[in-house]
């Protein structure tokens, strides 16, 4: 186990980016339905696979399904938690968590535990996949700090260094309809003018948010000695016109606690991104998802890397993050093989001079790919760092 | 003479809960092909049950089964492939962008998406990506405006003639690439050549482009000069008083607001739609959103239809 003081000095520090897909028998059984012989299977061979100690008894849960007492189903969702975080430490991973299993989704989650919100419908993100979008229509408070008996059950069985996913104020406000803050939407108004207000407000909505749901969730998981907490803001580039939003956002959410602060982005331009962060001067690591644009053929030239050309750019942030390279396409099969992560790996050492700073992650959460293929990936990528730390000489 | 106005519903309408399900619980293989196209079936024909409520003058099938604007243009040309995931402006939604693998080459003459269609009433509206946004959204490390000409010529050309003679009586054409990231002065001449491509076949239908997402102002006197019979304004992120005056081209208004949730007031819609009317004199006025509606859940964009069939109606009184 890496010490959490080392954390940001630790040369390619491997860590997983947040969720993965929830197993069939997870699904089913906190739903009350019955199980089939297959889900026991899944649950017997994940469980022997990733050495989740004594499995047999989520397997006896599971043979009472269809279970309909919500204690037996709080303990389906600690279990698959369980197998989560087992599946990342048995990849290999220095840092890691459970893979969201105990949450909805990123963005339902938070709004679930959170007053002055309503849901409205789906909403499709790409292909078949969608989100449930909510709006606010009333004052923003927590409910209750919604990620601590989480990060607690996690800290008393990690073997590995934890980092705690929460989905940032930004991200939150940004994929929410805003039918409080901004109301006027009457084309009458001078076109200035509404733009004013319009911004005006977003500022407001995302500190409320900020302040409200974010801050006193950092303050709990610091209660419960969490370290390392990653503030996920894949809606954090949205609109350049809005980084400075972004970035106050952050440090508001932040400001004066004591833990380390990560923050995670992905696929956008991310030159978009420069110099509004400049002002994020409490992130000590940016974690940005770059597979996803790159060449799948070996070499560590720039002509080889396309998908990593902006990365000086964070190399040249004046508070020196580290950055956390995604080395793993999301959004397909394609296992990278451990040649392809060692080049990438070594191309960014290149550019930033300073192993140090580079730390080696998937471009997002792997909740799309299967659990084989996300297991499959992650110990390629944890194979691939230890190639390049041997041509290093680390 | 009065200024002729119509409405309609461009670009992919969202899906709803029941699609969300079925196209879920097919990739989980929970739910059979068959049922998910009957669901989708059922879906198109309570879009066209919605539009027909709202009065609306061209029939669109709402482009359900479109994964994204480019898609079945990619599927249905040799030449192209589509992996990496892109996002689609400042939107929490992405596109998977074309790439060029080769020659381009039609392989039939509609998107397979489109070849069901022939339960949508007449006159049909198609909506297509706009040449140059197809070109700059495209994974391509050489010439793009070489790309957008072979796009023009060798997909939107052939199709845009297939859907005329198939019914389609209004080509929208989607250009939020222009207004959001601009374009170089050097690259306009290509872009006219582009939209001349597919205008030349499209003779009997009206070809609209539309400038969105972004101000459309400081292009306006270029795109009003384009060979097509009406441009697309986005009147949430463009100021009506920096797109000048007497037109003299189509108008398409995009007086709604496809990203944000209120449902807008039919007096103060119609007023806007009034004041733009009087002030730009277009030869012919469109309205519609200023966006696709797929940002909304589809509960909230059927209401967003039905307040734009008012407003329509509402507008032709007034200027009757």
């Amino acid at each position: 186990m890496i010490e959490s003081p080392d954390l940001m000095s630790t040369p390619l520090l491997t860590h997983e980016v947040g969720s993965l897909d929830k197993p069939g028998w997870r699904v089913k059984a906190y739903a009350g339905k019955a199980l089939e012989d297959r889900d026991l299977e899944e649950a017997r061979s994940w469980g022997e696979r990733v050495g989740v100690e004594d499995y047999e008894q989520l397997i006896a849960l599971l043979r009472r399904s269809p279970l309909q007492a919500k204690e037996d189903k709080e303990s389906v969702k600690r279990w698959s938690s369980r197998y989560g975080l087992r599946l990342q430490e048995s990849a290999g991973l220095d840092a890691a968590y459970d893979g969201e299993q105990q949450r909805s989704e990123m963005y339902a989650w938070a709004v679930a535990h959170t007053n002055g919100f309503e849901w409205r419908g789906s909403v499709r993100a790409f292909d078949n996949k969608y989100y449930s979008k909510a709006a606010v229509t009333g004052p923003i408070s927590l409910t209750e700090p919604y990620h601590a008996d989480e990060f607690a059950f996690l800290k008393g069985i990690a073997r590995a260094e934890l980092k705690v996913p929460i989905t940032g104020a930004y991200t939150i406000a940004d994929w929410s309809f805003d039918e409080r803050y901004f109301q006027d939407h009457d084309l009458n108004v001078a076109h200035a003018a509404r733009r004013a207000a319009r911004h005006q407000a977003r500022r407001e909505f995302i500190l409320d948010v900020s302040r409200n749901v974010i801050r006193p969730n950092l303050e709990a998981l610091i209660r419960l000695g969490a370290k390392w907490i990653q503030i996920d803001e894949p809606g954090g580039s949205t609109d350049p016109d809005e980084l400075d939003l972004f970035a106050e956002s952050f440090n508001e959410s932040v400001q004066g606690l004591d833990a380390l602060f990560s923050t995670h982005l992905c696929f956008s331009d991310y030159n978009l991104f420069f110099p509004g962060i400049e002002a994020m001067t409490g992130c000590r690591q940016f974690c940005v998802g770059f597979a996803n644009y790159d060449s799948r053929d070996l070499g560590v030239s720039s002509e080889a890397r396309p998908g990593y050309a902006v990365i000086a750019k964070f190399r040249d942030l004046p508070y020196r993050p580290a950055l956390g390279l995604g080395v793993l396409d999301i959004h397909t099969d394609f296992i990278e093989p451990p040649e392809l992560v060692r080049d990438r790996i070594l191309y960014a050492v290149d550019v930033f001079g300073d192993p140090r700073r580079i730390q080696v992650t998937p471009d997002c959460g792997l909740r799309t790919r299967s659990w084989d293929v996300a297991y499959r990936k992650l110990q390629n990528m944890v194979e691939g760092t230890l190639l390049a730390k041997k041509d290093l000489g680390l | 003479m009065p200024l002729a106005v119509a409405a309609y519903q461009h670009g992919i309408y969202p899906r709803s809960e029941d699609v969300v399900a079925a196209t879920r619980g097919l990739e989980r293989g929970r739910v059979g092909s068959e049922d998910v196209d009957r669901t989708f079936q059922a879906e198109k024909e309570d879009f066209l049950l919605t539009q027909r409520e709202a009065g609306l003058d061209y029939f669109s099938d709402g482009l359900l089964r479109w994964q994204d604007i480019f898609r079945p243009l990619v599927h249905l040309s040799a030449g192209l492939d589509a992996r990496t995931l892109v996002r689609w402006f400042n939107n929490n939604s992405f596109f998977r962008a074309p790439e060029v693998t080769g020659e381009l080459a039609v392989t039939a003459p509609e998107p397979r998406e489109m070849q069901d269609n022939g339960d949508v009433p007449e006159p049909k509206v198609a909506t297509l990506p706009s040449p140059y946004l197809f070109s700059r959204a495209a994974h391509e490390d050489h010439d793009r405006n070489a790309l957008m000409m072979e796009v023009a010529r060798e997909i939107l050309r052939p199709v845009a003639q297939s859907l005329v003679s198939s019914g389609y009586r209004l080509i929208h054409l989607e250009e939020p690439w222009l207004p959001y990231f601009g374009i170089d002065a050097a690259d306009w001449d290509d872009f006219e050549k582009a939209l001349q491509e597919i205008h030349e076949v499209a003779q009997g239908a009206t070809l609209v482009l539309h400038a969105y997402f972004g101000d459309a102002g400081p292009y306006v006197d270029r795109l009003r000069r384009l060979p097509v019979d009406a441009i697309g304004i986005d009147f949430v992120e463009t100021d009506l008083d920096e797109l000048g005056k007497e037109w003299g081209i189509g108008l398409m208004a995009g007086v709604l607001d496809g990203r944000a949730s209120p449902i807008e007031s039919v007096e103060g819609t119609v007023e806007f739609a009034r004041r733009v009317a009087d002030t730009l004199q277009p030869t012919s006025l469109f309205l519609s959103s200023n966006c696709e509606l797929e940002f909304l859940p589809r509960d909230l964009a059927r209401q967003k239809v039905l307040r734009l069939g008012q407003v329509s109606a509402r507008l032709k009184e007034s200027l009757a």
